[in-house]
């Protein structure tokens, strides 16, 4: 019984009243309407949800899938509605859903090589811009004097949108795709250069007492002391590197690329099919949540001593 | 020789323009093996003259040697407890004691170092706690695994500033006899500055007691605890002299801080 009542929440009912909206005609479009694409769609979310909430006592976790998915049902009805059943909205530049989730289903395959050259070129700028901030970052927080300078050219520095450089990466570095990789560094270098070394001044001098007392050595100091005590910190400007890497893959892959989710985008929106373009913009969405998904999995993990 | 020497010592802290004299002109010799205690109210400048010792801060004026050698920073002779974050919050249990034992055994094997970490939690009684983080631990665990680490680390002095001054009184008294079971049972007995503001804790645990007055501080009296070991607290105020210690030092710590103060009732 109390399982049922678990089920009647606003998420199912909008699940039920989008299956609903195939009662009502289509209109005539440009794009024709897949609805059953949408239902699709729908009904896997609704498993999901339906799995989530029968099995987890975490109320905090049921809530949080059945308030999301709930959310994306409501924005599939009125998105519907808007465009193929009274087509509310302009229809060259909103294509309805179905057609969209459509085009993701024929495209899978060219979306899968899309997706794994784009996470090899965030991957290779995100890597190495972490690889070189972190340790600079605990060198240049470690001298004070150095530090504090350093704090005021690189917040300067990262007000910068890396977009400005990218005509520089082009003229100065071999080829199109190191461009790319140059501007997926530039998103992630300076949040993460800029937290490690306000996490490194932050350390809380206790810690530091405690270590100089034991007789540590400056590598020890460095990288089993420091560093795990201003993880934390570090960590705020690697996530915000991460997102900010997601943003500008498209304008990354605007850079003579051939293949990547942003160029996918970029592509289909300079031909006028937006139906495409919404499809990729729709996967780099998902890609994003999932890669969000596990990193902060690795955080948590990383970061379980604290409270 | 003394173990450690300190004479006419000054400490200051200099803040802009200011210039605090938080230590004045303060004499003392400690001897090998001995355990001495600090006694003093809050702010007379008992962490000052430990964190001297420590090697964290330096003298003014005065000289402070151990064997002779001036002091010229922290080092690997002396193991350390403070009253909070003596351990590493993203270390477990045995790994703060084997990083400790790491840093001044360096022929030991990573193996052994486990070995020793987990003997000495078993020696504090934590066994079931080795792989705890500090803040799946209380207050008083805590502070175990911390005096485990500086025991573990073997080192000639132990340095201890207030590490039971945020244990409640139960507790209290059962890591107070610990630590005494502890050094007491070594071969070759430790030498201890132990900080302390508690007047029973001193008695129990010291050899020689070392009071010290109020801004700047400078040594009072220095006591000498004659009661036998091993000790244990109910056995101890039975002890004839007990409460005549105690209330000499009562009157001695209030007075010196009244003087100053100009009598009135003051929170120690
Ligand atoms: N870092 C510091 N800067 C300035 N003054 C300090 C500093 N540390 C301690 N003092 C001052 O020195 C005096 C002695 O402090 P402390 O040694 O911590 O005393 P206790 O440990 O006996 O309570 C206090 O008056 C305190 O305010
Ligand atoms: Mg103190």
């Amino acid at each position: 019984m109390a399982r049922l009542r678990r089920l009647l929440t606003v998420s199912n009912l909008l699940f039920i009243a989008l299956l609903l909206l195939r009662l009502i005609p289509d209109r005539a479009l440009r794009v024709q309407d897949h609805f059953e694409y949408t239902t699709y769609f729908a009904i896997a979310l609704e498993a999901v949800m339906l799995a989530v909430t029968l099995t987890t006592k975490n109320d905090r976790i049921r809530h949080v899938f059945t308030d999301v998915i709930g959310f994306l049902f409501a924005f599939l009805c009125a998105w519907t509605l808007a465009t193929a059943k009274f087509k509310v909205l302009n229809e060259a530049v909103f294509p309805p859903p179905g057609a969209v989730f459509q085009a993701m289903a024929v495209d899978v395959k060219v979306m899968f090589a899309n997706i794994g050259s784009s996470l090899v070129l965030v991957f290779r700028g995100y890597v190495l811009a972490l690889v070189i901030a972190i340790p600079l970052g605990l060198f240049l927080g470690w001298n004070v004097r150095v530090g504090s300078a350093a704090g005021y050219i690189s917040k300067f520095l990262a007000s910068i949108s890396p977009i400005v450089y990218i005509p520089y990466f082009i003229v100065l570095l071999p080829t199109f795709r190191s461009a790319s990789v140059a501007v997926m560094f530039m998103a992630a270098f300076w949040p993460t250069l800029a937290s490690t070394m306000s996490g490194v001044l932050g350390v809380e001098k206790r810690i530091l007492d405690s270590a100089k007392t034991l007789g540590v050595g400056h590598g020890t100091m460095l990288f089993r002391v420091v560093l795990p005590a201003a993880l934390p910190q570090i960590f705020i400007g690697c996530n915000q590197g991460l997102s900010v890497s997601f943003i500008l893959l498209t304008s990354a892959e605007m850079i003579g690329a051939r293949s990547g989710m942003g160029y996918y985008v970029n592509n289909y929106a300079n031909f006028g099919n937006y139906t495409r373009a919404l499809a990729g913009v729709f996967v780099i969405g998902i890609v994003v949540t999932v890669i969000t998904f596990f990193f902060n999995i690795l955080q948590r993990w990383l970061l379980r001593w604290k409270r | 020789m003394a173990k450690i020497e300190i004479k006419n010592l000054r400490a200051e802290y200099v803040e802009k323009l200011d210039r605090f004299v938080a230590l004045d002109d303060v004499s003392l010799d400690i001897n090998e093996g001995e355990f001495v205690s600090i006694i003093g109210s809050s702010g007379c400048g008992k962490s000052t003259l430990l964190s001297i010792l420590q090697g964290l801060n330096f003298p003014a004026g005065g000289s402070v040697t151990i064997d002779g050698k001036p002091i010229t920073g922290t080092g690997r002779d002396r193991g350390v407890v403070f009253q909070h974050y003596s351990l590493f919050p993203w270390m477990n249990a045995r790994n703060n004691i084997a990083f400790g034992v790491k840093q001044v055994r360096r022929g030991l094997k990573r193996r052994e170092r486990y070995e020793v970490a987990d003997a000495f939690l078993e020696r504090v009684g934590l066994s079931e706690f080795t792989r705890k983080y500090p803040h799946q631990l209380s207050g008083g665990m805590q502070q175990r695994v911390a005096i485990a680490r500086a025991l573990a680390m073997d080192t000639d002095i132990l340095l201890m500033d207030e590490p039971f001054g945020a244990i409640d009184a139960k507790n209290r008294t059962i890591m107070q006899e610990l630590l005494l079971k502890l050094w007491d049972g070594e071969e070759r007995r430790k030498t201890v500055v132990f900080v302390t503001h508690d007047i029973d804790e001193a008695i129990f645990l010291s050899d020689k007691i070392v009071m010290l007055s109020n801004s700047p501080g400078t040594v009072v009296k220095e006591i000498d605890v004659p009661f036998a070991r091993p000790r244990d607290h109910a056995e101890l105020v039975q002890t004839e002299g007990y409460f005549k210690l105690r209330n000499e030092m009562m009157s001695l710590l209030f007075s010196s801080v009244g003087d100053r103060i100009g009598g009135t009732e003051v929170v120690i």
